[in-house]
C-alpha cells in the first residue's frame, strides 16, 4: 500500500511542480556588455520531484556572445539539518533581472540577499544585509540617483545607498512584493500582493498615495505621461493618475496580467495571460486592436524603433507594428519564454526557460547566436 | 491525453475549490484545506462505513483464522484456500478495508499540486496556475493563498504535524487492529500498526504541511467514525481482555472440541463469542443443510456479532 502511495505521489504528484525555485533572470546591457544570472540546475530529487544540483552567479557576456567572466553567488548557510544532518546548501535563484549603475550590478536573490557586484571585473563590492537574510527577493532592483530599491516577499520596500549597501529606509505593505519598483521624480511606485498599489517618496519612503485593486499585484507599473498602468490578478489593467491615485481607467481582460505594459505613441500594449496582447488607448482606455498570441504573455515585451517585440510562453516572437497595428511572428524558439525581454542596436536577447541564451535580429528574427547558460 | 483528463476532472475542481473556499473561510488556506478534507470525507461516508464495518468483521474472524493457522499451518496452499473461503463466505474483503484509501489517492496527489501552485513560494508554479483556473471572478480576487496557517507555512514540511499524523494514524490504526491469537499473526498487525504511521509521519516531513493537515484532519474523522461503531476497539483498557468463566469455557470448548468453525466468530481482542447461544445453534443449523459442509464461517457479515462488552466506556452500537 505504502508503495502505491509513494509511487503515485512520485509519478503524478511533482509533474509540472516545481519543488525548488530555479530562477533565471531577463537580460541587462551595460556598456556593450549582457549580463543575466542563469537559472539553476536541477536534478531527480526525492519522490520524483527536483533537487537543487547547482548554485546561482552572474555572468557577463559580450555582445557576440562570448563569455567574460563569470561569478558564484554564496549560498545560504546551513542552519541544521534534521536528525543531526547537515542540510543541503541552498541555491541562490535569481529571478529579478540585474540592474547596472556607476559601475556595479545589482541582484536580488531568492535567498534573501541583494549583491552589488563590481561590473567590469565580477568582485562582490557588498552584500545587504551582511548578517542574516531577508525573505526571498523575486523582483527586480532599481537605481536612481544613488539609490538602490527592491520589494521583498516580506512585504517591505527598502532602500538602500547604491555605493555602500545600508539601509536608507524600508516601508511595510500588507503582503509580499514581487513587483519591481519604479522610480518618476520623487515616486517611486510598487504593487504588492496585497492588492494594493502604493507611491511612496523616495527619498523618505513616506506614503504619497495607494490604489487598491481587486487582486494582488505582481506586474511592475509603468509611468506614462504622469498616468501608472499597471495589471493585476483580477484580470484588469488600471491606469491611474500618478499624481494623487485617483483611477482613470480599467480594462478587463480574461485571464490576469503579470507582465509590465509599455506605451508607445499615446498607445500601451499589454501582454496577458489570456494569449493576447492589447492595444489600448492611453488616455481612454478604449482599445485599440488585439492581437492573439496564442499562449500567455508572462515575459517584459520591449520596444525596438516603432516595433514591440513580444515573446509567448509557448517561444513564439512577435513583432508588433505599432503604425500598421499588425503583428508578425518572427521566430519560433520551440522554448517556454517568461523573463523580460531586452533589445540593443537592433538585436534582441532572450534567455528561455530551457536555459538557452537567444539573440535574434529584430526585425528579420533570425537567429544571430545562441547559448546554453546555466548555473552548473 | 491523461494529463488533461486528470486537470479536467481532478487537480481544476480540487483548484478551484479550494480557492472558494478559501474565499469563504476568511481568506484562511489553512481552513479551506480542513473543510475539502470534510467534503471528501463526507462524500466517501458510506465507503467509509463499509470499511469500518469490514474492519469490524475481520476482527470477528480472528478465532476462526487461528483455528486454520493450526490446522493447516503445514500446508499454505491449503491455508490460503480456506481463508479465501472464510472471507467469501463472510461477505469481507481483506482489500475492501484499503479502498477508501485508494480512492482518496487522486485527492491527496492533487492536493499537493494544488498547494504547490496555490501559495505564492516559488513564482514557476504560481506562473503555471492561471490555465487550471475557472472563470469565477471570486477566483481572481482571492489569489494567491496565504501560506501562513497557525504555525504552519503549508508550502514546507513541519515536524510537530509530521508527529501528529503518525499519532492520529496509529490510533485509527489500533483502534481497528485485532488481537489474534496466533503469535505471526500479530506480529505482522503489531508490524502494520507501527509501519503505517511511521511511513506517513516521514513522508510528512517532505511534503508540503498542507497535505499533512489533510491527512490529520481525515485521521480524526476517521477516528471518529470508528468511534462510533465500534467503540474504542483495541485501545479499550487492557482489563477488559480478562476473561469470564463462561467465556473461559466456552474458548475451551471451541478449541477442545473443534465446534468453533462451526458455530460463530469470537472476538480474539477480548476472547468473547461473538454471538448468544441462541445464534450459535442458528449457525450450526445453517451448517447442517450445507450439502458440502466440511467447514463452515458466519456466511454474512450481518452474523458477525459482538457481544456487548463489559468494561466500562464500551459503546458498541454496531449490528
Amino acid at each position: 500500500m505504502l508503495l502505491v502511495v509513494m509511487s503515485g505521489l512520485a509519478v503524478f504528484g511533482c509533474a509540472g511542480i516545481k519543488s525548488v525555485p530555479e530562477g533565471g533572470s531577463g537580460v541587462t546591457i551595460a556598456n556593450g556588455t549582457l549580463f543575466l544570472c542563469p537559472a539553476i540546475t536541477t536534478q531527480g530529487g526525492g519522490f520524483g520531484c527536483t533537487a537543487p544540483s547547482g548554485g546561482g552567479k552572474l555572468v557577463a557576456l559580450a555582445t557576440s556572445g562570448a563569455r567574460l567572466w563569470e561569478v558564484p553567488l554564496e549560498t545560504s548557510g546551513a542552519t541544521g539539518g534534521m536528525f543531526g544532518c547537515t542540510p543541503a546548501p541552498k541555491p541562490v535563484a535569481i529571478y529579478g533581472t540585474p540592474t547596472v549603475a556607476g559601475g556595479l550590478v545589482y541582484i536580488g536573490s531568492y535567498n534573501g540577499k541583494i549583491y552589488a557586484i563590481n561590473s567590469s571585473l565580477g568582485a562582490l563590492r557588498w552584500v545587504y544585509p551582511r548578517q542574516d537574510k531577508l525573505e526571498p527577493i523575486i523582483g527586480g532592483t532599481t537605481v536612481v540617483r544613488g539609490k538602490l530599491y527592491f520589494g521583498c516577499s516580506d512585504g517591505k520596500v527598502y532602500a538602500l545607498d547604491a555605493e555602500t549597501g545600508d539601509k536608507e529606509w524600508e516601508f511595510q505593505t500588507g503582503d509580499k512584493i514581487w513587483s519591481t519598483p519604479v522610480i518618476d521624480g520623487d515616486r517611486l511606485f510598487i504593487g504588492s500582493f496585497d492588492k494594493k498599489l502604493y507611491a511612496l517618496s523616495a527619498t523618505d519612503g513616506s506614503m504619497k498615495w495607494e490604489f487598491e485593486a481587486e487582486g494582488a499585484i505582481a506586474a511592475a507599473p509603468l509611468v506614462y505621461d504622469d498616468t501608472v498602468y499597471i495589471g493585476s490578478f483580477d484580470r484588469h489593467l488600471y491606469a491611474v493618475s500618478a499624481s494623487d491615485g485617483s483611477l482613470k481607467w480599467e480594462f478587463s481582460a480574461e485571464r490576469w496580467f503579470w507582465t509590465k505594459p509599455v506605451a508607445y505613441n499615446n498607445t500601451i500594449y499589454a501582454g496577458c495571460f489570456d494569449g493576447k496582447v492589447y492595444a489600448l488607448n492611453a488616455k481612454s482606455g478604449s482599445k485599440v486592436a488585439e492581437f492573439d498570441l496564442g499562449s500567455p504573455v508572462a515575459a517584459w515585451p520591449v520596444i525596438v524603433d516603432s516595433s514591440v517585440i513580444f515573446a509567448s510562453e509557448e517561444g513564439k516572437v512577435y513583432s508588433l507594428d505599432t503604425a500598421a497595428n499588425q503583428v508578425k511572428q518572427i521566430a519560433n524558439l520551440e522554448e517556454k519564454i517568461y523573463t523580460p525581454l531586452c533589445a540593443s542596436n537592433g538585436v534582441v536577447y532572450i534567455y528561455s526557460e530551457a536555459q538557452n541564451l537567444y539573440a535574434l535580429d529584430a526585425e528579420s528574427g533570425a537567429r544571430l547566436w545562441s547559448l546554453p547558460l546555466t548555473s552548473k | 491525453m491523461i494529463g488533461e483528463i486528470w486537470d479536467l476532472i481532478i487537480l481544476q475542481p480540487v483548484i478551484n475549490c479550494l480557492i472558494g473556499l478559501s474565499s469563504y473561510l476568511f481568506g484562511s488556506f489553512g481552513l479551506a484545506i480542513i473543510a475539502l478534507t470534510i467534503v471528501v470525507n463526507a462524500l466517501m461516508y458510506r465507503l467509509t462505513m463499509k470499511q469500518v464495518k469490514a474492519s469490524k468483521g475481520m476482527q470477528g474472524l480472528q478465532p476462526q483464522m487461528a483455528e486454520l493457522q493450526k490446522k493447516y499451518g503445514k500446508d499454505k496452499q491449503r491455508l490460503a484456500q480456506e481463508q479465501m473461503r472464510m472471507y467469501k463466505e463472510s461477505g469481507l474483503s481483506p482489500a475492501g478495508c484499503l479502498l477508501p484509501m485508494l480512492v482518496q489517492m487522486p485527492v491527496w496527489i492533487a492536493l499537493f499540486q494544488a498547494i504547490m501552485r496555490l501559495v505564492a513560494v516559488i513564482p514557476e508554479n504560481l506562473l503555471g496556475l492561471s490555465k487550471y483556473l475557472y472563470s469565477w471572478s471570486i477566483i481572481y480576487t482571492t489569489l494567491p493563498l496565504q501560506n501562513k496557517f497557525l504555525w504552519l507555512d503549508l508550502a514546507e514540511g513541519d515536524l510537530f504535524l509530521a508527529i501528529l499524523v503518525g499519532a492520529t494514524m496509529w490510533l485509527q490504526q489500533k483502534m481497528v487492529t485485532p488481537t489474534s491469537a496466533d503469535s505471526r499473526q500479530q506480529a505482522q498487525s503489531r508490524l502494520m500498526l507501527w509501519m503505517m504511521p511511521m511511513m506517513f509521519a516521514f513522508i510528512c516531513l517532505s511534503f508540503p504541511s498542507g497535505l499533512a493537515l489533510y491527512w490529520v484532519t481525515s485521521s480524526i474523522i476517521r477516528i471518529a467514525i470508528q468511534y462510533l461503531v465500534t467503540g474504542w476497539g483495541a485501545l479499550a483498557p487492557a482489563a477488559t481482555t480478562k476473561l469470564s468463566g463462561r467465556d473461559k469455557r466456552l474458548k475451551r470448548r471451541i478449541v477442545l472440541e473443534g465446534v468453533s468453525k462451526k458455530e460463530v466468530p469470537v472476538k480474539a481482542d477480548v476472547g468473547e463469542p461473538a454471538s448468544s447461544s441462541e445464534e450459535v445453534s442458528d449457525a450450526e443449523k445453517s451448517e447442517e443443510e450445507r450439502p458440502d459442509a466440511g467447514e463452515s464461517y458466519p456466511t454474512r457479515l450481518e452474523q458477525i456479532k459482538p457481544l456487548p462488552r463489559r468494561d466500562k466506556g464500551y459503546r458498541y452500537k454496531g449490528r
